[in-house]
């Protein structure tokens, strides 16, 4: 894998936040959590500062919503990695996060096979 | 002439001296007393005769010759008797002379008459012809030469046949003649002497001599071939005139002065019967004198009469034109055209029905009707109408259609009309009425024009309540509305909350799962997996169902291939039947079908689902689907402890449990069925299931292959 990569966990609820970083823990050689943010406009700050190669974005959150933050990532970032997390799971809202730039949809709730599945069909996407 | 005077008078002069000088002679010379004065009668008588009272001078003067004769003869004497017999004389003389000057005026009178009689017939412009019984032209005057060509001296004496045409004609005259004495106005054609036809009306009398024994005839002819033609061509413009009243769709007689009837036409033999040549009233009314309605009097003044007839005798109304009509003798005969209107009659008999039956629906019509006309101006109202507006008919008859439209509709309701008289807007527009009140009344309106009048028919209905219920309505239905949106709101909320959870349940446990646990751990940490994916099946649930209530689904179709479905569920459900040690088996065509793949999941899901959790352990459950050409049909069935039968209709019902105690064996909501329900009806499919108590259930589903 190399280098390891640099991840911004965007998350409203801090048990999530947690068990994201536990989860990423997991395979702490390969992945690095750099930084979390509790809404889509502290993300978009969080990442302009902390050029993240991967997002893992809550799409149900105040201030601003995670799709608009997306929107407002690739828009500085067209290159940016973001993995959208629901619990929604609607066709509605997975087809306006993939529209909005992510890369991946990850539904509520998930296995940490789950997790390292998108993860790595993200990377290998952004390889090809 | 002089001859005959001077002879005459030489004889009676002769005559005078004569007795003259006898009386001389007795007188003076003989001295006798004879009586000679007898002799004086023959100058007076002659005289008289022929210069009639003159004879009373030759009396006179032979009277004094006898006096004188007497006073100076030498025995002459003057007595009574001398004056007596001059006296005689005179008479004598003078009565002769009177008697024979009448016998000459007499005579004078018969030769003026005669002369009168040769200058007529000379003169006469008609042809006077005599002739005698052989038929041989003894006469023949001027205008029968100017008729005929001949001249007197060349016909007198020769027979009359070669005159006429016919020359029969010439016996049949005479025999007419000597039958009835007299010919009159007898019609015939003659030749002339270029042998050309000159017709002419002929007049004869037979002609007898002092004894009455027939001896010719005369007969007066007047040339009429004038009048002739003339008639001819009359007689071919009747005949014209009859041909186009033959050919009539009307029925057409002619009636003369005394109501014979003299020509009928086709059309009116056809209706009436031929009666040409009866008496009007008694073949057509079986009158005994005229109908007191004839018009026959008014039209021989020369007056045209129309007038309408009903016909017991065939029950047909007629409109009758009646008109003179000139005939060629000069008499008026009644020309007669019968039209049947009894169609139009009965049309309009039933028209008046129907406009008394439109009358009375319109007038009690539960909506207000008016007629516009023009637009503008209100022409009739019914009573409904009189209640919508508070005014009574005769306020409203005349008043402007546009005052009874509130100020701020007016426009679009004029425009409105006027775009429907030319058909290009929609029957039927709502605008605010005024009252006579003032009060607002909301109607709707349905404009109709009306066929061929610039007037239209308005159809009001006050909707006023109606609108205010519909207000509520509305409002209740917005309520409603919201309401919907906010359970759907509070669902998908409720739903993502419920979630949200169990992200860290599911996520803490596939990590647990990655460490060292005794076994004990193990077995707790996959009851938990469990139960987590259960939580999280009846929250999709859930979620699913809110989503059928609040809108339609659509559905995203893609090719599916329902062995494919099938292997998969059955083995995401596997370790669930293991569980059970249940065994299923499956009986699954290859088919390839339009359908929502997620959906069709969800159904065999289901259904298969059901099928292990009520099915004990140790069952069977098979799963059948068959390709039928058009559709599919599925079916799974267990082996499981059946569905009563007064269940088995309410079973897709949503929520609905056979099992409803909380202490039943599997849980469930009730939720599964009715997914599979909507989701096969979304297909256009139907769902159905049969069952035996403790034997086991079978739910079967047909779904087309293709959606339209």
């Amino acid at each position: 894998m190399g280098e390891k990569k640099r991840i911004l966990i965007v998350e409203d609820a801090s048990y999530m936040r947690d068990m994201l970083v536990e989860m990423l823990e997991q395979e702490e050689g390969s992945y690095e959590v750099v930084g979390f943010a509790v809404n889509g406009k502290e993300a978009v700050e969080k990442y302009k500062e902390l050029k993240p190669d991967i997002v893992t974005m809550d799409l149900v959150m105040e201030v601003m919503d995670g799709i608009q933050a997306i929107r407002e990532i690739k828009k500085y970032d067209p290159n940016a990695l973001i993995i959208a997390i629901s619990a929604l799971g609607t066709p509605e809202q997975k087809k306006a996060a993939l529209d909005a730039g992510a890369e991946e949809y990850l539904w509520k709730p998930f296995t940490i096979k789950n997790l390292f599945d998108a993860l790595e069909k993200l990377l290998r996407k952004r390889e090809e | 002439m002089l001859k005959e005077l001077n002879y005459k008078f030489l004889i009676l002069l002769s005559t005078v001296l004569a007795c003259t000088i006898l009386a001389f002679f007795v007188g003076f010379i003989k001295n006798e007393t004879i009586v000679y004065t007898h002799f004086f009668y023959v100058p007076i008588l002659l005289a008289g005769v022929w210069y009639r009272k003159k004879a009373v001078y030759i009396a006179l003067f032979l009277c004094l010759v006898y006096i004188l004769v007497t006073l100076f003869s030498p025995q002459g004497e003057l007595y009574v008797y001398v004056f007596e017999r001059s006296a005689i004389f005179v008479a004598v003389a003078y009565v002769i002379g009177l008697v024979s000057e009448k016998r000459a005026k007499g005579e004078e009178k018969l030769k003026e008459t005669k002369e009168y009689l040769d200058n007529i017939i000379t003169s006469s412009a008609d042809a006077i012809v005599v002739v005698d019984m052989e038929g041989i032209v003894r006469s023949w005057n001027k205008a029968a030469e100017d008729y005929m060509g001949y001249s007197a001296e060349e016909v007198i004496g020769t027979s009359n046949r070669k005159f006429f045409a016919d020359p029969g004609e010439a016996e049949k005259i005479m025999r007419i003649v000597q039958r009835e004495g007299e010919l009159k106005n007898y019609r015939t054609t003659l030749l002339n002497k270029d042998k050309n036809p000159v017709h002419v009306s002929m007049s004869a009398a037979l002609l007898k001599d002092k004894y009455g024994v027939p001896v010719g005839t005369v007969r007066v002819s007047r040339d009429i071939t004038k009048e002739v033609e003339l008639e001819e061509k009359i007689k071919e413009e009747r005949d014209n005139l009859n041909q186009i009243l033959e050919s009539m769709d009307d029925g057409v007689y002619i009636v003369s002065k005394d109501y014979k009837v003299e020509f009928m036409n086709k059309v009116l033999i056809d209706a009436l019967g031929y009666h040409v040549g009866d008496i009007c009233y008694k073949a057509f009314h079986n009158r005994d004198e005229p109908c007191p309605l004839c018009k026959n009097t008014e039209v021989m003044k020369g007056k045209t009469v129309r007038w309408e007839w009903y016909s017991r005798r065939n029950d047909r109304t007629y409109d009758l034109f009646e008109a003179p009509l000139r005939n060629i003798d000069g008499t008026i005969s009644k020309l007669t055209i019968f039209r049947d209107i009894s169609d139009r009659k009965r049309m309009e008999d039933d028209l008046r029905d129907a406009e008394e039956r439109y009358r009375i629906i319109f007038e009690h019509a539960l909506t207000a009707l008016c007629v516009i006309e023009h637009g503008e101006v209100v022409s009739l109202a019914n009573k409904e109408f009189e209640t919508l507006s508070g005014y009574s008919r005769e306020e409203i008859k005349g008043k402007k259609w546009i005052d009874f439209i509130a100020a701020r509709d007016r426009d679009r309701v004029q425009n409105y009309c006027a775009e429907r008289r030319k058909g290009e807007a929609p029957a039927c527009c709502e605008f605010k009425f005024v009252s006579s009140n003032g009060e607002i009344k909301h109607v709707n309106a349905w404009i109709e024009p009306i066929p061929g009048a610039d007037s239209c028919i308005a159809s009001l209905l006050d909707i006023t309540e109606l609108k205010r219920k519909e207000d509520e309505l509305r409002e209740t239905c917005e309520k409603l509305a919201e309401l919907d949106k906010m359970k759907r709101d509070f669902l998908n909320v409720a739903y993502h909350e419920m979630r949200s959870p169990l992200a860290p349940i599911v996520g803490y446990a596939s990590m647990l799962e990655r460490c060292e646990l005794p076994d004990k751990g193990k077995r707790y940490l996959h009851n938990i997996e469990h139960s987590a994916r259960e939580l999280e099946k009846l929250i999709n649930r859930m979620l699913e169902l809110a989503r059928i209530d609040g809108k339609k689904i659509e559905l995203s179709l893609e090719r599916v291939y329902i062995s494919k479905v099938v292997a998969e569920v059955a083995k995401d459900l596997e370790p669930e039947a293991k569980e059970k040690k249940q065994v299923i088996s499956m009986a699954v065509q290859e088919v390839e079908i339009q359908a929502d793949r997620q959906k069709i999941v969800a159904i065999f899901s289901n259904l298969i689902s059901n099928a292990i959790k009520y099915t004990p352990e140790g069952g069977k459950i098979d799963i059948m689907v068959e390709d039928r050409g058009e559709d599919i049909r599925a079916c799974v069935a267990d082996t499981g402890i059946g569905i009563p039968k007064e269940h088995l209709p309410k079973i897709f019902e949503r929520f609905y449990m056979v099992d409803t105690s909380l202490t039943r064996k599997s849980g469930s909501l009730g939720l599964g069925l009715s997914i599979v329900k909507e989701y096969v009806k979304l297909h256009g499919g139907i769902v159905w299931a049969t069952s035996e108590p403790e034997k086991g259930s079978k739910f079967f589903f047909i779904m087309p292959k293709r959606q339209k």
